[in-house]
């Protein structure tokens, strides 16, 4: 780490070391020493920035949430019909995390470590589904737009489907799924979903 | 708190609901019509903000008022 860095960039420094880290090995499997020889400092340079291990790995998943998505483009580019508003949330989602996998690396290690304060941050991220589909669903079902499936299984649902789609094509690479593009497999196991939740709106709207 | 003409209740949602909403009542006003909005999630600061850069609605005033956030928008 070079002397002329500033003290924030030595710090957003030692939170992108400390990520890929902790995205590696996850909060328990990495040391200080671990991360001070990452960057080719001592542990005490890493103390002047940060108290501890898990101060360092809070910091680290407040600056993620800091950079969360905005929702806001995807909702005002396009119809707002609840399909086409989820496609697109869904695609600004996978794009986001696509571009930076340690997300969901990290994500995996919070699950097997029990971290309480990681479980919050991970669950906050898809918040944003598990609202917009059961709201969507409570008042499209009503409305004979969608079929009244059990709300919460609907929300988990898609929550498992975009997560293992994100699994296969940014973490394990899956050689099974290699040829099918991100965003056509999102569209395509959202079609499925659509369907599981007897999704009518458009056709509706088209007779109408 | 200026006056308003129609109000949205966007509280206890969380992005993109309070937006989508918002894109649905501002639709149904006329141009220089003013909705106040009340929602509760810390992130429809910066949303409303965004919202309105894009659409070219005028976000008249942005208060935080104890656990809510209250926001008044004219229509363009």
């Amino acid at each position: 780490m070079g002397k002329r860095l500033s003290a924030g960039q030595r710090r957003a420094t030692i939170l992108e070391a400390a990520k890929a880290l902790f995205a590696e090995s996850g909060l328990h499997g990495v040391s200080v020493d671990a991360i001070a020889e990452r960057l080719a400092v001592s542990p005490a340079t890493l103390y002047k920035h940060f108290a501890s291990k898990e101060a360092l790995y809070e910091a680290v998943i407040n600056a993620t949430a800091c950079s969360r998505e905005s929702y806001v483009d995807a909702v005002l580019r396009g119809p707002s019909d609840f399909a086409s508003v989820l496609r697109r949330i869904a695609r600004t989602f996978v794009d986001s995390v696509a571009a930076d996998p340690d997300f969901l690396r990290m994500e995996m290690h919070a699950v097997l470590e029990g971290n309480p304060f990681a479980g919050r941050f991970f669950e906050n991220r898809w918040k944003h589904f598990s609202d917009y589909i059961e709201l969507g669903i409570r008042e499209l079902a009503p409305q004979g737009k969608a079929a009244p499936v059990d709300v919460p299984s609907a929300s988990l649902m898609f929550q498992g489907m975009l997560r293992e789609v994100l699994y296969v094509k940014c973490v394990y690479r899956s050689e099974r799924y290699r040829d099918i593009p991100l965003h056509q497999l999102v569209d395509r196991c959202i079609d499925l979903f659509l369907l599981a939740i007897g999704y009518r709106e458009r056709c509706l709207e088209g007779a109408a | 708190m200026a006056e308003f003409d129609a109000e949205l209740d966007a509280r206890g949602l969380n992005c993109p609901l309070p937006i989508l909403r918002a894109k649905k009542s501002i639709n149904e006003l006329q141009a220089g019509q003013v909705l106040k909005i009340v929602a509760t999630d810390p992130g429809a600061v910066k949303d409303f903000e965004a919202f309105c850069k894009q659409t070219g609605h005028e976000l008249m005033n942005s208060q935080e008022q104890g656990s809510e956030f209250v926001f008044l928008i004219r229509k363009h």
